[in-house]
């Protein structure tokens, strides 16, 4: 299978480990690989998640795929990197039903707009935050000082 | 007839956790439901960034209250992959042993939660009482009753003390000896067979399409577990078998869960006959300054309600990255409870929430 | 009974009943869901403490804050709170709701909750044991008795002051003030 995804997709870095293998695509061509994945039998969409490499100023897209049934490479892990401004990237719902509450969550979580989705309203949090939360210039622990600490308590 | 606008919402006695459903209704008739989840919501994978390796491990297993086993073998398995960690003989089977007694206390819970919510609260009382009978074998060997913090890198923390493999047998023998009053009680009863009998029906395609696992695609008809296809500890070295049903609705769901029960107490008495003597923990050095080599891992183990796994990045620090974990929950409460929920009565809402077997933190985190 | 006892029935009937049959709202807030169940049922009863479990805040007038709360249940919790009839009382669990506890650097879980409604006693631990729990009702028994469990009525005189920390957190809030928020004069 590593011969057919070098022959059809070009500057892929593939690498195998035990049952695992991992792809680095560019952004361009994750849909069609997606697509040829699915083919080809891995039709389990384990997870959608997302990592924030702030140094190199790029969001960094993974997505985890399996199958129902005995095969020799159980695990497919598929990365693909975005710019850091302005991120938006294209909805994987008309291939794999299920990613629905993926994108949503990292829409919320991370700032990433998905295009195509129908529905991309708040799923976990409360309040509106100036920089969304999961991100790595988002410092936590000042957070709560400012905003909690500074509520007076109520002497009897 | 009007529609209206139903919030079934967190504090309601068929709710299990805090957990909130919109639901449009006509009548007696659902017309649309919405799931609301955020009521649990502690920001875990951004917290975990900020403590050391060692000091997530009291983080870790506060995600799912039911289980935390699971949590904490899921998370010990994917620092050992990136490390190179070895795990000694005799901890293999002792992780065997405290996982599939986790397993047995949450499908008690489990229990516990249906026969309450439909009204069948003999059996509610029991299922808690045996429950509580797993947690006293806990208190001993771990020192907590609910938060284990047992199985960490290197194997578990201490051994079995002295008359410990006699307690689980007899603990093992008083469960087992009452499973004909359960049967007579609840799994044949024709009132639970009304009730139950083609509710929150799923046929395997589209189970197969929504990402389903554990019991929820076992009631099905699909010999899907992942102790089988991926084996992880000494599963591939204890017989058991993999139960499943046909018809896919709430009635199939509960009696696979009865049979796993008996499985694993068949898998807990063959790892105590087969255990080794040894060693039962592999020295990290120095664990307070530990720094891991850079790289990526997803790891997966099949937990009492489906596949828990952990999607791991190490930038070669000191504390990790980026955490993830997907848990069972996620599918079965967000999108397979939104479809099953739109030809249903407002009756059958807690009924169908939970024979599908989802636990609301593992959706928040 | 002994005479010590019936003379208390006799002097102050409302306050003994009060005591004995304190009603709790089923409402498991954070990891707390774990530990109510078994308190609830065979094994460690405590029905014979003459707490059952409710279904609905009308009838009930002990609330219990099980664990860690996060900014969406605690506008649940002040709903729920407000539509409790007069004499309630409230316990918080775990180590959660009284500093922050293991979540206290997390952007959604409240650091203390006594700053938003009146708490009379706090039981620490994580999770506590179920005898823990019983020893906590036993408290707030004696604390009924002497008069000293307030929460409630300093919930009734201080309302502007809760509410305006509520409204810090939250913004505008959706329901009206419970108490008028000009009351100047004290009840006595």
């Amino acid at each position: 299978m590593k011969r057919e995804i070098r022959a059809l997709f070009k500057n892929v870095l593939i690498e195998e480990k035990g049952k695992k293998i991992t792809i680095t695509a560019k952004k361009e061509q994750t849909l069609e690989l997606l697509r040829f994945l699915k083919n080809k039998g891995y039709n389990y969409l384990v997870l959608i998640s997302a990592v924030d490499w702030i140094k190199e100023k790029e969001f960094e897209l993974i997505y985890v795929l399996s199958s129902y049934v005995r095969k020799e490479k159980l695990h497919v892990i598929l990365k693909t990197r975005i710019p850091r401004e302005n991120p938006r990237f294209k909805t994987v719902i008309p291939i794999f039903e299920n990613a629905e509450p993926y994108e949503r969550e990292i829409h919320e979580l991370f700032g990433i707009k998905f295009e195509g989705h129908p529905r991309l309203t708040p799923l976990l949090l409360e309040r509106d935050y100036r920089i969304p939360p999961f991100r790595k210039d988002f410092d936590t622990r000042k957070y709560v000082k400012k905003f909690f600490e500074e509520i007076p308590s109520i002497e009897p | 007839m009007r529609e209206l606008e139903l919030f079934f919402g967190p504090q309601h006695m068929g709710m299990v956790g805090n957990f909130s459903i919109t639901l449009k209704v006509e009548g007696d008739q659902i017309l649309e439901a919405y799931a609301n989840p955020g009521w649990l919501h502690r920001g875990f994978e951004k917290l975990m960034e900020y403590r050391t390796w060692i000091q997530n491990f009291p983080m870790v297993c506060r995600i799912n209250v039911v289980e935390p086993d699971h949590m904490e073998m899921v998370y010990a398995m994917a620092v050992e992959e990136l490390a190179k960690i070895e795990v000694p003989e005799r901890a293999r089977y002792i992780r065997t042993i405290v996982l599939e007694l986790a397993r047995l206390s949450s499908h008690l819970f489990g229990c516990w939660a249906y026969a309450n919510m439909l009204g069948f609260d003999t059996v509610a009382q029991w299922a808690m009482y045996h429950r509580d009978l797993i947690l006293d074998l806990f208190e001993e060997l771990t020192g907590g009753r609910v938060y284990h913090i047992y199985i960490w890198p290197g194997g578990v923390r201490r051994d079995f003390p002295k008359g410990f493999k006699d307690k689980i047998i007899n603990t093992l023998h008083a469960i087992g000896s009452c499973i004909p009053d359960y049967d007579s009680t609840f799994f044949n009863n024709p009132l639970f067979y009304a009730r139950a009998r083609g509710i929150g029906k799923i046929n395997q395609e589209e189970a197969k399409k929504l990402g389903a696992t554990g019991p929820v695609i076992r009631a099905t008809g699909l010999k899907f577990d992942i102790r089988k296809i991926e084996p992880y500890a000494v599963y591939d070295e204890v017989d058991f078998d993999i139960p499943t049903r046909e018809e896919g609705d709430a009635y199939s769901r509960v009696w696979v869960i009865r049979d796993e029960m008996i499985q694993s107490v068949g898998i807990i008495m063959q790892c105590l006959e087969k255990m080794p003597p040894g060693e039962v923990y592999n020295r990290v050095p120095n664990p307070f300054k530990w720094k891991i080599p850079k790289g990526e891992t997803y790891v997966r183990v099949e937990s009492s309600r489906g596949e828990l796994g952990i999607y791991l990045v190490s930038n070669g620090e000191d504390r990790p990255y980026r955490v993830h974990f997907r848990t069972p929950s996620y599918p079965h409460g967000l999108i397979i409870l939104e479809r099953v929920l739109k030809k249903a009565n407002i009756a059958d809402v807690g009924n169908i929430m939970i024979s599908l077997y989802v636990v609301a933190p593992e959706i928040d985190r | 009974m002994d005479r010590n006892q019936l003379g208390k029935w006799l002097k102050e009937p409302g306050k003994m009943g009060h005591k004995y049959s304190l009603w709790a709202v089923y409402f498991c807030t954070g990891c707390g869901i774990i530990e109510i169940p078994p308190v609830i049922t065979a094994r460690w009863d405590a029905e014979r403490f003459g707490v059952i479990p409710v279904a609905t805040p009308r009838q009930a007038n002990l609330f219990m804050i099980t664990g860690y709360v996060s900014l969406k249940t605690l506008k649940a919790i002040i709903r729920t709170y407000e539509q409790m009839p007069d004499p309630k009382y409230t316990v918080a669990f775990g180590s959660c709701p009284i500093n922050g506890g293991m979540y206290w650097d997390s952007y959604n879980t409240i650091k203390c909750i006594d700053k938003y409604i009146p708490i009379d006693g706090w039981i620490a631990g994580c999770m506590p044991r179920p005898e823990a729990i019983f020893i906590g009702v036993v408290h707030l028994w004696t604390l009924i008795e002497k008069g000293m469990a307030t929460g409630y009525i300093k919930y009734r005189e201080r309302y502007p002051e809760y509410r305006k920390n509520q409204e810090r957190l939250f913004g505008k809030l959706e329901w009206p003030p419970l108490y008028p928020m000009n009351n100047h004069e004290k009840r006595d």
